[in-house]
């Protein structure tokens, strides 16, 4: 597999105010991402590895090391790495349709009409054609997580990169957009970077898991997830399958000695 | 018993006529009990004219002298110092805002300019610019410009970071960001707080009036005060009373027809 977002040597520390210190967030880190992977990020909360996925976005900056797109360094965002963010980041002064179209609004490799096809395009696969025309204060959560990843899939992104984009969501809406991001997936086959630390989440849009340590982040263990698991073993209703059950058991018990450390070190 | 119980529903909505009701009911109580009060004689009429006297001068106002051309006058220098102070203080407060060392520059210099009662500056400008139209401008924008600055700022400060940030990844400049993203996002409250600030405007126009003017709302309050002309006087503080409601209603009217995406 070649290459394609690399991190090198990552670190990252912050300077807590709390306790006048330095806090280091990521310890020296290397990881590689294959075209087209989806790779997830798992790992207990405030672990770092949002920071981590941030720092590939250029959102924030790295202590050591570098991040490599291409072959190329990256330096500060761009439209090549697009986000899509835990909180509701669609603005409320534009429709669903608008919203979708901003995401085209900075790209200059396409004509006028091109966009407004890209825009419908992206409205109908994430299923709300029907709301084009509402403003996104009126729609739900979900239609508006749903909003957020079609303007970023519009944008063209070479990497796509979801900060927990269904945390906020309740169960069922949850798992109904799991299954429709898997579609989109499918058609799509965008290098995606997912953090959450939803163990079966990870297990279904994943192929490859990347658990990470309680804070200072540093890589526990990766799964391929792509080599045990089918994708016929992640259709709706197969997630109760032996494999999918081993998987999880397997990943929970390394999370739980994870938090384990956590507590005692506090 | 039980509308009594339904009018007062523990934080629940009334229907709208039921409000414009209570709303008239409050004003109309107010204009009886003054009108009680004043008809007992209890209170001089020099100290509390009856609300007809006081309408009759209002009427008087108009007919035996200009005061369409007072109010004209009031309202001018009104908008032409908010609009001095808002073509200056919006971009200013945006820039603060976005970049930290705008804001780390100017910030203490406008608290403390901010803390200065402008009435104690009037002595001061009249003696840099006359007794002229640009002492009561400056009045105003003293007034007003600081104030508005820093609530700009923070509007703007307000706008969430993942909207910027989304607008980073897809590729917008700064300037698209500024221009898309940040105005657009903080907007609604800006013009919130462009509405307030119109409303401190007319406090120090009285103050400017007051102290040095011939002509304008407060110079004919203060030039009536000297013959005792009580209802005059109260019915000119009731013409600014009215203005500053409708100038209020127009930009609340604007703001629900232009931010009309806000209602849920």
């Amino acid at each position: 597999m070649e290459d394609f977002l690399s991190f090198k040597n990552i670190s990252k520390t912050y300077w807590s105010d709390d306790v006048k210190t330095e806090t280091p967030v990521i310890t020296p880190m290397s990881l590689s991402v294959a075209e087209g992977e989806i790779v997830m990020f798992l790992g207990p909360s405030g672990c770092g590895k949002t920071t981590l996925m941030r720092i590939a976005g250029g959102l924030e900056t790295q202590d050591t090391g570098e991040v490599t797109l291409a072959g190329e360094t990256l330096s500060g965002p761009d439209r090549r790495r697009g986000m899509v963010f835990q909180s509701y980041s669609s603005f409320p002064w534009l429709t669903v349709r608008e919203n979708i179209k901003f995401g085209t609004r900075y790209r200059k490799d396409v004509s006028a009409a091109e966009k407004d096809e890209i825009t419908n395009r992206y409205l109908n696969m994430v299923g709300l054609g029907r709301y084009a025309d509402f403003y996104t204060n009126r729609i739900s959560g979900g239609m508006r997580q749903r909003v957020a990843i079609a303007r970023t899939l519009a944008s063209s992104p070479d990497v796509l990169l979801m900060d927990e984009p269904f945390g906020a969501l309740d169960a069922q809406t949850r798992e109904f957009l799991q299954f429709q991001l898997m579609d989109i997936n499918q058609r799509e086959k965008k290098t995606t970077i997912f953090v959450t630390h939803d163990v079966e989440e990870a297990i279904l849009l994943a192929s490859r898991i990347v658990i990470f340590s309680s804070r200072p982040a540093f890589i526990v263990k990766e799964i391929d997830v792509n080599a045990v698991l089918s994708p016929q073993d992640r259709r709706e209703g197969n997630a109760d399958t032996q494999v999918f059950f081993d998987l999880r058991a397997e990943i929970l018990a390394i999370i739980r000695e994870e938090y384990r450390h956590t507590l005692e070190d506090a | 018993m039980h509308a009594l119980r339904s009018l007062f529903a523990f934080r629940k909505g009334l229907p709208r006529r039921t409000e414009v009701l209570l709303g008239i009911s409050g004003f109309a109580l107010f204009l009886a009990a003054w009108h009680v009060t004043a008809a007992s004689g209890v209170i001089r009429p020099e100290f509390l004219p009856t609300p007809a006297a006081v309408a009759q001068a209002f009427v008087r106002l108009f007919t035996e002298r200009d005061f369409t051309t007072d109010i004209v006058i009031s309202i001018g220098r009104v908008w032409f110092a908010f609009l001095l102070s808002v073509i200056i203080a919006v971009p200013l407060g945006l820039f603060m805002s976005t970049y930290r060392a705008v804001g780390a520059f100017f910030e203490p210099f406008i608290d403390f300019v901010r803390y200065l009662p402008v009435p104690a500056l009037v002595p001061l400008l009249v003696i840099w610019f006359g007794v002229g139209e640009a002492s009561k401008i400056a009045v105003l924008w003293m007034g007003t410009f600081f104030q508005l600055i820093l609530l700009v700022a923070d509007d703007t400060k307000r706008v969430p970071s993942e909207y910027i940030e989304s607008g980073h990844t897809l590729g917008a400049t700064r300037g698209e960001i500024m221009r898309h993203i940040i105005i657009p996002a903080a907007l609604p409250n800006m013009v919130d707080n462009l509405r307030i600030t119109l409303g401190w405007c007319w406090t120090y126009l009285i103050v400017a009036e007051i102290v040095a003017a011939n002509s304008g709302i407060g110079h004919v309050i203060w030039s009536l005060r000297r013959f005792v002309k009580t209802p005059e006087v109260m019915a000119g503080i009731i013409a600014i009373g009215i203005i500053g409601l409708l100038t209020d209603q127009a930009f609340r009217f604007a703001h629900a027809r232009l931010f009309s995406y806000l209602k849920r």
